[in-house]
């Protein structure tokens, strides 16, 4: 069965519908690209998912159950971790503390168990930063582990990101444009690390500019024109679909 | 590394400077630097603090030294709260005098009206403190930056006006005198000297509290919601929440604090509960160094230190007070006690600049 479905999905700015009765499935396990020309959407429906944003109607389903009108921690502590478009790693954190901050929901205790840092506190916390070591290391980060986040170049910023969404051990990852100023080798490393969360069990969600590397990855992918999906399907076929290929043609009279 | 003037100013540099260097260098070895991981857990060097603030009082017997120590340690304890909500959370307030001034006017009412002992008082205090604080907080955290720090300072001068006029329950503008000094289990704080262990073995007790609180879960997620609240909330740590409950811990402290005050002062009147106790916190916080739990200590210690001894110049006072203020803010804009390697790095290079500059005018 499908993990996240969406259903008739509908968002007006203003007047201006950037999203128009989108539906579309997320298979458990697979990797899922969207793609589609600038102000076609994506990020509007990546911000529905997220939860950032409501929508005017239309529904939500992740794992069977209505998440529409829940707030953005709530989904998250359901399971669906995101990376963000322009990169947010907590600059005044260190790595490490980034990723086990990503853990939050995943530890607990009560504000004066920490204050006291009862036993149980220590073992947790202990293990804790063993894990967030170990998403480092997979990750190639370990060396930097104590270096502020805010002094990585960005392509570490955005692998630190990638690592914090994987800290909550998701079940569906949402990643806003991660090859977006990336360097080519740096996109290599990314999509390594994307096909291996497959392997994880991690369903993938992607919007991507970089067409070369969803192609690669995903298993399925859709596209987006100015708010309605145009088409659906296996890279190669969606690749020759002509609709796809007039959309992505005359991408720069269609914002007008 | 740090007593090492940097490559391009070494020809401008005279020996002279290296006088001012070796303090500061040492002065480098004890202050922490927040943003490494394993400088948050407890060290051996915390146990030297420790043990410095606990021999003072026996080497230094003077009672002005203890009683300015006793208010700084005051002072301490609120910046400890305010910290925690503003150098972590990166919220702002400015009413957290009104906490102080809600716990102080629970001690004095409770007991000199009703009878309880200041042990008992004192609990009340805290709870009275962190029950405002929550009610107040629920609406009012909604708000961000300039907006939240009207609505704090609209609520600290809001309590005053209460204060001042209701008169049968506070004592109005004149206050609330005769409050006892704290007690427990028959044991009384009489004396500067005792009240000096009692006030700084709180201190102490909160801050190993607060230190734990910031390299655990809780701190991360404060640091978090500071740094992008959106990104915060993506990895599920619920923003609302996390805020309202270290505003009211911050207040729980303050009410503490405000508590212990009114035992000590043995008096209770709206004048100490306004903005002259509001700004010089914000400004311990501030100058000690946000997020750092060592920089509200030191920060209350240093400005206290600095009124009392601005205080002999009477009218003076005051602009000597500003202008100190206003160099150290210049010089140490992380907070006097934060990153001074880098603070070092930066003077070596203002000096030597300056010194090319001075040569080629002439």
């Amino acid at each position: 069965m499908s993990l996240l479905s969406i259903e008739q999905l509908t968002k007006e700015y203003d007047g201006i519908r950037a999203l128009d009765r989108v539906s579309l499935k997320v298979e458990g396990g697979s990797i899922k690209g969207l793609i589609g020309p600038n102000g076609a959407g994506k990020s509007t429906l990546f911000h529905l998912i997220s939860g950032v944003e409501k929508p005017d109607s239309g529904k939500i389903l992740f794992k069977k159950r209505d998440i529409t009108n829940m707030e953005s921690h709530e989904r998250s502590a359901l399971g669906i971790g995101r990376t963000f478009q322009t990169v947010q790693v907590w600059g005044n954190m260190t790595v490490v503390e980034n990723v086990m901050a990503g853990m939050h929901r995943r530890l607990k205790g009560s504000l004066f168990s920490y204050g006291l840092w009862l036993p149980w506190i220590r073992t947790s916390e202990k293990e804790a930063l063993k894990e967030a070591k170990e998403i480092l290391n997979s990750l190639g980060l370990l060396g930097k582990w104590e270096s502020t986040a805010s002094q990585l170049p960005y392509g570490k910023q955005k692998l630190l990101e990638l690592g914090r969404a994987l800290a909550m051990k998701p079940q569906l990852l949402l990643l806003d444009e991660p090859a977006s100023g990336l360097t080519l080798s740096e996109i290599e490393q990314l999509s390594e690390r994307i096909s291996e969360m497959r392997q994880k069990g991690v369903t993938v969600f992607i919007v991507e500019h970089h067409m070369g590397m969803v192609m690669e990855v995903a298993d399925e992918i859709a596209v987006l024109h100015n708010g309605e999906l145009i088409a659906e399907g296996k890279p190669e076929n969606v690749r020759r679909n002509s609709v796809v290929m007039e959309a992505y043609l005359t991408r720069g009279s269609a914002g007008k | 590394m740090s007593s090492q003037p940097a490559k391009g100013a070494q020809k401008e540099f005279r020996k002279r400077d290296l006088f001012y260097l070796v303090p500061l260098w040492v002065l480098s070895l004890i202050a922490p630097d927040p943003y490494l991981y394993h400088k948050k857990e407890f060290k051996r060097k915390d146990l030297y603090y420790l043990g410095a603030i606990g021999l003072a009082p026996l080497t230094w017997s003077d009672p002005h030294f203890h009683h300015v120590m006793v208010l700084a340690g005051i002072y301490a304890i609120l910046a400890l709260g305010l910290s925690l909500f503003m150098g972590y959370a990166g919220q702002i307030s400015l009413g957290h005098a009104a906490f102080f001034g809600i716990g102080a006017y629970t001690t004095a009412i409770l007991t000199t009206r009703h009878g309880f002992s200041p042990f008992v008082a004192l609990w009340a205090s805290v709870l009275s403190a962190s029950a405002v604080a929550y009610l107040i907080g629920r609406p009012i955290l909604k708000l961000k930056g300039y907006f939240l720090a009207l609505a704090t300072l609209g609520f600290g001068e809001i309590f005053l006006v209460m204060v001042r006029e209701s008169t049968d329950l506070t004592g109005g503008v004149i206050g609330i005198f005769g409050i006892p000094w704290f007690s427990v289990a028959g044991f009384s704080f009489d004396t500067y000297l005792k009240q000096y262990y009692l006030i700084w073995g709180v201190v102490a007790g909160l801050f190993i509290f607060s230190k734990n609180l910031v390299r655990s879960k809780l701190g991360r997620a404060l640091l978090a919601v500071a740094a992008s609240e959106d990104a915060a909330s993506s990895v599920g740590i619920n923003v609302p929440r996390i805020k309202l409950e270290i505003f009211v811990l911050g207040a729980a402290f303050a009410g503490l604090a405000g508590s212990l005050f009114a035992c000590i002062m043995s008096t209770a009147n709206p004048e100490t509960f306004g903005l002259g106790v509001t700004v010089p916190i914000v400004m311990m916080v501030i100058l000690g160094g946000m997020g750092t739990i060592y920089g509200p200590v030191a920060g209350a210690i240093l400005l206290t230190w600095l009124m009392d001894i601005l205080s002999r110049y009477q009218e003076y006072s005051l602009p000597i007070y500003s202008i100190i203020l206003i160099l150290l803010l210049i010089f140490f804009p992380d907070g006097i006690g934060t990153r001074l390697n880098v603070r070092i790095l930066y003077l070596i290079g203002y000096w030597a600049k300056k010194r090319k500059r001075d040569e080629g005018k002439l």
